[in-house]
């Protein structure tokens, strides 16, 4: 079983939690002229990567927020959470 | 306001498992609650009032995870970033708040209906949580309260107590029954007492 620490609740299992996809990806901007491929990239295409990997999970039954987690893919390893809105950097 | 009970066609009254040859006060009580205030308030995002300038029935909205402002009539639970959950036995608190937390600022709903309440209570009650949920609940102490899941079921676990142990569990009136189910399940090995 995973742990992962919530940035607003603490330490909890990943029972708890909902896995939520790449948190790298980011959307087109809006009003603007969107290419079939650009919009393909971030529909559809993903890495998935082997190594560390951002990506966003949802606190589902604790505080139902939307979180960012540093994990290794391979390992499983947790680096780092942050809260939705926080800088990756 | 009278509510019907969530689990009345579950709930029986009685000792029930490994009872025989044990002083009763060492035995799990269970009890439904009910008639209850339960009001769910979200203060937006994009709010920008300080929630540090209200307060209900003279209890502060506290900002920390486990966090609970309680008197003996209300509890506000923290259930997440600007999320709390109100319960209290004073039903006229209501008007209240739907004075105090403007549509503009605050979500407010009435789930008063909307949930099943168990209490336990004992010196085994955390042991009896153990078995269902991930939660470390050594560093559960008295007033603290947690969102977790219980054998899948969503559930808010309020400590009231610690000595002796009480806690009152609270999800979804449509899992009651299915909650009340895994956690007398769970009480079994210890016996309990239904009042």
């Amino acid at each position: 079983m995973l742990y992962i620490k919530c940035p607003h609740c603490g330490m909890r299992s990943q029972n708890e939690f909902s896995y939520g996809g790449d948190a790298t990806v980011k959307r087109p901007d809006l009003n603007k002229e969107v290419s079939d491929q650009d919009w393909d990239n971030f529909v559809y295409n993903r890495k998935s990567l082997r190594g560390k990997h951002l990506e966003l999970w949802q606190h589902l039954s604790g505080c139902r927020q939307w979180i960012k987690v540093e994990r290794d893919t391979a390992t499983h390893e947790i680096f780092r959470t942050l809260k939705a809105n926080e800088d990756n950097s | 306001m009278t509510s019907i009970s969530a689990l009345k066609n579950v709930h029986l009254k009685g000792k029930f498992g490994d009872y025989e040859d044990k002083n009763e006060k060492d035995l799990i009580k269970i009890k439904e609650i009910k008639n209850l205030l339960i009001v769910q308030i979200v203060q937006y995002k994009k709010s920008t009032l300080s929630i540090d300038n209200f307060n209900l029935d003279g209890l502060n909205f506290k900002n920390d995870s486990l966090s609970v402002s309680n008197n003996e009539n209300t509890r506000i639970l923290w259930n997440g970033p600007k999320n709390w959950l109100l319960i209290s036995n004073k039903i006229e608190l209501i008007k209240e708040i739907k004075e105090n937390f403007d549509h503009m600022n605050f979500a407010v709903t009435d789930l008063s209906h909307s949930k099943a309440i168990i209490e336990i209570e004992g010196d085994k009650a955390k042991e009896v949580l153990k078995k269902g949920c991930p939660f470390n609940f050594n560093e559960l102490n008295k007033n603290n309260c947690v969102n977790s899941i219980f054998n899948g079921i969503a559930v808010s676990i309020d400590m009231i107590n610690d000595n002796p142990c009480k806690i009152k569990i609270l999800t979804l009136r449509s899992f009651g029954e299915s909650l009340y189910h895994s956690i007398t399940d769970a009480c079994l090995e210890f016996g309990y007492i239904n009042n």
